[in-house]
């Protein structure tokens, strides 16, 4: 008992780490979800391709010589590149490997969807690198450790969660607080009678997948930021944790999914910790088969359109 | 198509692919000669993906025996081709790569391949080919590889079974009083790690169990164990990817190699690029090593002048912990083709493999004999340390 007692609030803070990750990318197979009824698989890899648009930027300005710009502008260039790169991948993946089967049968765009994560890991690992990526994280972030009490974890660590909250924060307010918002959640509940309204339909699922995959282009950098290294596989395991994440929550309800990812990490860092770290991976998919069984819908089970 | 004639085309058109596959090394002539038509060898490893960093300098090590051995007459005067086969650490992978050199009977060996698992799943295939393709590894070091009784198994590395108990005195010896043990869910890690807690538990030190896996980058769980446990040596079996986000995540937890933790790793992780990689993190730490480095070894000193005019001054740093055994294998390999009878043209694996249970071989490192299991006697196990950018050879011990 004084071991778990002793242990606890770290590995506490450890999962709620992680869970913030996990949320970040749930969020998108959410929003994804939400709006067009698909499990969008390739959102891990486009994770993936956020943390190496991350990892070129650090190469190019660290690697080349450019040593005048200061640790924090460059982070802030990882972000926006990382970002805005994502969001426009993500784009292109729906305009390309979706749009055409929107109204054909439930199962080809989700087939599909394999297709392209496929396709972006054997992409990244031919022409960028098979082995992984290290960031010269050193060299440009401060490698500083926080403590309170006997809980300590690396500022990276607090970074990564403190801006997944704010992105999810700020998600949050623009899905329920404003017009677009609205014409989203209206496009989620249902298509046909949106267009009846007057929403651009077309226009909406194309933020929707850039807000999606910028989300999870952050996740890259946040990632890439804390562990320093990245790899062309790492979109797998990661994705499938964030979709159970976000089934847990209540797959299509944005509260959820954050809720889920949290609630996730902390679950498994626990497990991990205290039970067993080689059945860490099992118990986060133990929590999806338990919560399947005795609540379908997911926890918050309420899908994005309807108002709650 | 209704199903029914789908099924004979397929069935046609695979008898086809298959007839095809088998008539592809029936070239070459009747009469009776003392040279060989063709000699074909293959190279398999993960020469690229997670473990390039292990297979790449094995490549070059076999690219450059190959050479050496044709330069010398080849086989009877004929040169061996060598068919390198990238099987990306998977036995998947493996077995299709293995597919193809099967059916051809002038592949007449493999040096490799490289990675427990990838041999323990692959090594069915190879004895139930007719005839058997025989393999000599390099660095393959599941005790099962050749206690499973296949007479195509060979290997000029040590054993794990031999690897645990050298590791465990290396810590005792060491000063050890309290030890993480980690693996890393695979064939190679988890059976050495548990040689290793076996003889750390007969020797009454207490140990942590724990487990990563491959690809894991997240450490914070088991690190906070670590800690909660007050051990004051990590033992890390592991094949190489995890080690550097690993020690980089000791030492932002507080614990710095060399001062308040030490780490001893594994074949795998006798590997410069995980000095760099963990940005700093990985100097001071200690790995075995279950074959020896050439740059220590008077026998093998022209061998490793020999890489560097090959591949360049600083290709040794790049060439991973198996390219002296690499080149051994291939040796020994090449030997025993080169011994076994030509008839018609051909030479039959059947006698490369009888000549590879009974001949002795010279190489780089000294001679070597295969027991009746197709281990080599005496394999030492060597004990390397992170010094600056380098991993350097400190200790030979046994177990």
């Amino acid at each position: 008992m004084e071991y778990f007692l002793q242990n606890f609030p770290q590995q506490l803070v450890n999962g709620l780490e992680t869970g913030s990750l996990y949320a970040l990318i749930a969020l998108g197979y959410t929003l994804i979800y939400g709006i067009l009824e698909m499990l969008n698989f390739a959102h891990g890899d486009v994770f993936m391709v956020g943390g190496f648009l991350a990892a070129g930027v650090t190469a190019l300005l660290v690697h080349g010589g450019v040593s005048f710009i200061p640790g924090s502008l460059l982070v802030l260039l990882m972000m926006a590149f990382a970002m805005g790169g994502t969001g426009i991948l993500g784009v292109a993946i729906e305009r390309v490997a979706y749009r055409p089967l929107r109204n054909a049968n439930r199962l080809a765009p989700l087939i599909t969807a394999i297709g392209v994560s496929l396709f972006l890991e054997s992409v990244v690992q031919v022409f960028v690198s098979p082995a992984p990526v290290g960031l010269p994280t050193n060299a440009f972030v401060t490698q500083a450790v926080l403590r309170f009490g006997s809980v300590e974890t690396p500022l990276t660590g607090v970074l990564l969660f403190a801006v997944s909250i704010f992105l999810m924060v700020a998600l949050d307010l623009f899905v329920f607080r404003t017009r677009f918002g609205s014409a989203m959640r209206a496009t989620a509940q249902d298509r046909e009678a949106a267009t009846f309204m007057g929403i651009d339909v077309d226009r909406v699922i194309m933020v929707t997948f850039f807000a999606a995959s910028a989300l999870a282009g952050m996740g890259g950098v946040l990632y890439g930021l804390r562990f320093a290294t990245v790899n062309f596989f790492m979109g797998y395991l990661l994705g499938i944790k964030a979709f159970t994440a976000a089934v847990i929550g209540g797959i299509g309800n944005l509260r959820g999914a954050m809720l889920g990812g949290l609630l996730l990490g902390v679950l498994e860092s626990l497990a991990g910790g205290f039970i067993s770290t080689e059945f860490q991976d099992a118990f986060a998919f133990l929590a999806l088969i338990v919560v399947l069984l005795i609540r379908p819908q997911g926890l918050f089970g309420q899908p994005l359109g309807d108002r709650a | 198509m209704g199903k029914g004639k789908f099924l004979v085309f397929g069935a046609i058109a695979s008898l086809g692919l298959a007839a095809c596959g088998g008539g592809g090394g029936n070239g070459g002539g009747g009469t009776t000669t003392a040279k060989p038509d063709k000699v074909q060898i293959a190279a398999e490893g993960p020469f690229t993906g997670d473990e390039a960093s292990i297979g790449a300098g094995a490549l070059q090590a076999i690219k450059l025996a190959v050479k050496d051995f044709n330069n010398k007459g080849g086989v009877h005067g004929t040169p061996v081709t060598l068919v390198p086969w990238d099987d990306q650490h998977s036995a998947q992978t493996a077995q299709t790569l293995q597919a193809q050199g099967i059916s051809d009977p002038t592949v007449l060996g493999i040096v490799g391949p490289m990675n427990s698992g990838v041999v323990l799943g692959s090594i069915q295939g190879l004895q139930a080919a007719s005839p058997p393709l025989p393999f000599v590894s390099e660095s393959a070091s599941n005790v099962k590889v050749t206690d499973s009784g296949n007479s195509v198994a060979h290997r000029v590395n040590a054993r794990d079974d031999a690897q645990g108990p050298a590791d465990g005195k290396f810590l005792i010896d060491q000063g050890a009083k309290k030890v993480e043990v980690m693996d890393a869910r695979s064939d190679y890690s988890t059976a050495l790690a548990d040689a290793t807690q076996k003889y750390l538990s007969d020797h009454n030190i207490p140990f942590q169990r724990d487990a990563a896996k491959a690809g894991q980058t997240d450490f914070s769980t088991i690190i906070q164990k670590v800690k909660s446990f007050g051990a004051d040596w990590v033992y890390f079996a592991d094949e190489g990817p995890e080690t550097a986000p690993f020690v980089t995540q000791l030492k932002q937890a507080g614990l710095t190699i060399g001062q308040n933790i030490n780490f001893l790793g594994t074949d795998g992780e006798e590997d410069p690029s995980i000095i760099s990689k963990s940005q700093g993190a990985y100097d001071g730490a200690y790995a075995t090593n279950i074959t020896a480095d050439p740059a220590g070894v008077s026998s093998a000193a022209s061998y490793v002048t020999e890489f560097k005019n090959e591949y360049g001054a600083d290709s040794i740093s790049k060439a991973g912990p198996f390219y002296g055994s690499a080149y051994e294998a291939t040796q020994v390999l090449l030997q025993a083709i080169n011994n076994s009878p030509v008839k018609n043209g051909k030479i039959s694996r059947n006698d490369v493999i009888s000549h590879l249970a009974s001949d002795t071989f010279s190489t780089i490192f000294g001679s070597v004999k295969f027991d009746a299991k197709g281990d080599v006697q005496g394999g030492g196990i060597y004990v390397y340390q992170a010094k600056g950018s380098d991993m350097v050879v400190v200790k030979q011990v046994s177990g």
